[in-house]
């Protein structure tokens, strides 16, 4: 979700899932590869050792195909020195010092945001999105379920008093074990007795 | 409302003493005017005229509407995502953990700890717990949160659709009554950041040990109409989760943060926002961290009152984000929509979703503990005690002074006793003379020197009529002080028990007395009643407080021939 409000001119320009504005025959091409591979579950025959080297001696796709510029008519959308700077902004970025450096950050951005088009304008419908790559086997999830027995010991910490069935902590339950902290103030730069000093004077 | 009798009274003198008005007072009240005057009194009624222009009469209706959200610590031993273990009261910077610190490499592990609290918070709010949630990062860079972002659940928090029920006895505004209930559209897990205090010009002194610290957001749905309720819902939230122990402090302490959005719209208009289903809304603002039940009633009723007089007069409203600080009469903006921050929310891809087994939310279920309403339930209809004295029973001393009275009761079963007969005896011995010889001399309840046992015999042997009613208070007072004896001995040492006089004990020193006072008798017999009560209290002297008062005023009475 980076710069949303840049995006959303993007959105205007591509709809999303629209795959005739793609301009990346290469890199459709691939798609379909790719998409003809999900449905082949084993190959017909094994590929001899030379049939390999040679299937993988000249590449089918290259990134480049993505951010190649000069074969485009003029971008879809011109990030303007007002976004640049509202991205540093929330990045916590220092601005460019001079006109150089702010125009090869605006081109460094566009193709970035090129790539960005072509990758959102894969068509999603029905996948649902993934949020990190883990494992996400039944028993992997299983495993991952906190269930009665793993909270048995904190809840054996507890006792019920009372006529409102109150839930209070057992006294005598040692609780300062295993605890990994680090001493603050060792690493402060500024302090002022147990207190960490920050300036916040705005630069 | 406080304010409510001095405006009322104000247009009333104003009203009614305008030149014009006098005037027509002659003949009848135009009847226009008289629509006028009520209307007007029934804004006062509901606060909604600016105190310092009470004529300010549109003749129009607005209605407020308002959603709250709540920030409460949990009651956990572990920070969220860190092995630190949580402080309310330690030393400064003494429980910092890597991942709390945004230690280049550190990591975060959910400690488990943290989900009896949040769990039992969410049942007790009526709440669909998800069985899968996940934790999200919300952007922004302040001093008091190293990692540059806050840890949330934004899209899919632990648990939905839940909802509150507010009645009279909670202290809801008069318009809402019997009943309101306030939608909950979701309680969600989050950490808290560092205490700041600031330091002019520029510095602020931070102390790391809050950082991280479990944290679960409640959002209420727009369904509060009324600043009344509104500080009545807070309240009531802040008791229901202490009841069930997820949290550690309320609102005095720190341990609960409110922050209301709330918009207006003009009666029998439609507006154009909505929020999660709730239709036809005014444009809203947001005012953030009301420390206080006060806070969050007067911050409403100013910014309430602030939006009413810019759309009067024709302004828009914005979607700012305003500040409230106590004493003052208006709210103060903090951000405006230009201002208003990117929060880039994206799901954390460091840390695995929440899952959580049937099995345990059932457990959680059944051994959740009796609700403050429950409780108050049960009070009266098991004990017979009143709506009033239920709920200072339920919410005082952490419950402590509940469980006294509990076995209280116990004990004046085994000794034969109904509990329902005696149910308001025992709750105002407990309440009402046990606890002002507590306040009066500053002794908290856990210092209660007066255990259940003596309590329920002085009331026993009060039911039983062994002893009378002052004696019972001076038996009380002897337990009080710290005594060895038990309540038995401490009759007879004292001297307390009671005998039954005779019709003709009474009228015997009544008459001895009248004979004494004569000119006190005559006064009495000319209609100075009061002085009854002199005669009354010689009796229970005479008697070393053994009589029974009522008999004695009837002989007296009597006696006098009136």
């Amino acid at each position: 979700m980076i710069a949303r409000p840049v995006l959303s001119g993007l959105y205007a320009s591509c709809p999303h899932g629209s795959r005739s504005k793609l301009k990346y025959p290469r890199f459709n091409r691939c798609l379909q590869t790719v998409q003809q591979c999900r449905h082949k579950s084993t190959p017909s025959k094994p590929l001899s050792a030379n049939e390999v080297k040679d299937l993988l001696s000249t590449p089918t796709w290259s990134v480049s195909s993505l951010i190649e510029q000069q074969h485009d008519d003029t971008p879809a959308e011109t990030i303007t020195q007002k976004q640049l700077h509202h991205l540093l902004r929330l990045s916590a970025l220092p601005l460019p010092e001079t006109p150089q450096e702010e125009a090869k950050m605006i081109e460094t951005l566009q193709s970035q945001l090129h790539f960005v088009r072509a990758v959102r304008n894969v068509n999603t419908t029905g996948i649902k999105p993934l949020y990190a790559i883990r494992d996400e086997t039944e028993e992997s999830m299983q495993a991952m379920r906190f269930g009665l027995k793993d909270l048995k010991e904190e809840l054996d910490k507890e006792e019920i008093v009372g006529f409102a069935r109150r839930i209070r902590k057992k006294s005598g339950t040692a609780t300062a074990q295993e605890e990994e902290t680090v001493d603050v103030l060792k690493l402060a730069p500024n302090k002022i007795g147990r207190y960490v000093v920050v300036n916040t004077k705005k630069t | 409302m406080r304010h409510t009798t001095a405006v009322v009274n104000r247009i009333a003198r104003i009203v009614y003493s305008s030149p014009a008005c006098i005037r027509r007072h002659q003949s009848t009240l135009p009847f226009r005017k008289q629509l006028k005057d009520e209307a007007k009194l029934r804004k006062a009624q509901r606060g909604l005229i600016n105190d310092k222009n009470p004529e300010n009469d549109s003749g129009e209706d607005w209605e407020l509407t308002v959603g709250l959200e709540i920030h409460a610590q949990l009651n956990s031993e572990r920070k969220l995502f860190s092995s630190a273990l949580t402080s309310i009261t330690n030393e400064l910077n003494s429980h910092t953990g890597l991942f709390d610190l945004s230690i280049p490499g550190s990591q975060p592990l959910l400690q488990k700890t943290v989900l009896l609290p949040a769990l039992r918070a969410a049942i007790a709010l009526n709440c669909e717990i998800q069985l899968e949630s996940r934790f999200d990062r919300k952007h922004y860079f302040y001093h008091d949160q190293p990692a540059g972002y806050q840890i949330t659940q934004y899209y899919a928090p632990l648990a939905k659709n839940g909802h509150v029920v507010l009645t009279q006895e909670d202290g809801i505004a008069p318009e809402d009554y019997p009943e309101v209930r306030v939608g909950i559209k979701q309680v969600q897990l989050e950490q808290d950041t560092a205490k700041t205090i600031q330091q002019p010009p520029d510095d602020v002194l931070l102390d790391f040990n809050r950082v991280g610290h479990p944290l679960i957001e409640i959002i209420t749905l727009p369904h509060i109409h009324s600043p009344q309720t509104a500080s009545a819902c807070v309240r009531k939230l802040q008791d229901i989760l202490e009841s069930v122990n997820a949290v550690a402090t309320g609102m005095e302490l720190g341990g609960l943060r409110a922050d209301a959005n709330l918009s207006v719209q003009q009666r029998n208009t439609v507006g154009e926002c909505s929020y999660s289903g709730v239709l036809g809304l005014g444009q809203r603002t947001e005012i953030k961290n009301l420390s206080s039940f006060k806070a969050v009633e007067d911050a409403i009723i100013a910014e309430r009152n602030r939006q009413i007089q810019t759309l009067e007069q024709g302004g828009k409203i914005e979607g700012e984000t305003r500040g409230w600080t106590l004493g003052s009469t208006e709210t103060k903006k903090l951000r405006g929509k230009e201002g208003e921050v990117d929060y880039r929310y994206l799901p954390d891809p460091d840390i695995p979703p929440l899952l959580l087994s049937g099995e345990l939310i059932e457990h959680l279920k059944h051994t959740l503990p009796a609700l403050p309403d429950q409780q108050t339930s049960y009070l009266i209809s098991s004990f017979d005690i009143t709506m009033k004295d239920a709920k200072t029973l339920v919410s005082l001393d952490r419950g402590l002074r509940l469980d006294y009275l509990a076995e209280v009761f116990d004990i004046l079963a085994k000794l034969g006793h109904d509990s329902y007969k005696l149910g308001r005896t025992a709750s105002n011995w407990t309440l009402h003379e046990l606890g002002g010889l507590l306040s009066t001399h500053s002794v908290p309840f856990e210092a209660n020197p007066v255990s259940a046992r003596a309590l329920a015999e002085i009331i026993s042997n009060l039911q039983n009529e062994q002893i009378n009613g002052s004696g019972a208070k001076t038996l009380l007072s002897l337990v009080f002080a710290g005594t060895e004896r038990n309540i038995d001995q401490l009759i007879v040492e004292h001297n307390l028990k009671s005998r039954n006089f005779e019709a003709d004990e009474y009228r015997t020193i009544a008459s001895q007395l009248l004979e004494q006072y004569p000119k006190m008798a005559q006064e009495i017999r000319n209609g100075k009643t009061g002085k009854l009560q002199w005669f009354v209290g010689q009796i229970m002297r005479a008697s070393q407080g053994k009589m029974d008062a009522k008999t004695a005023t009837d002989t007296l009475i009597e006696l006098l021939g009136i």
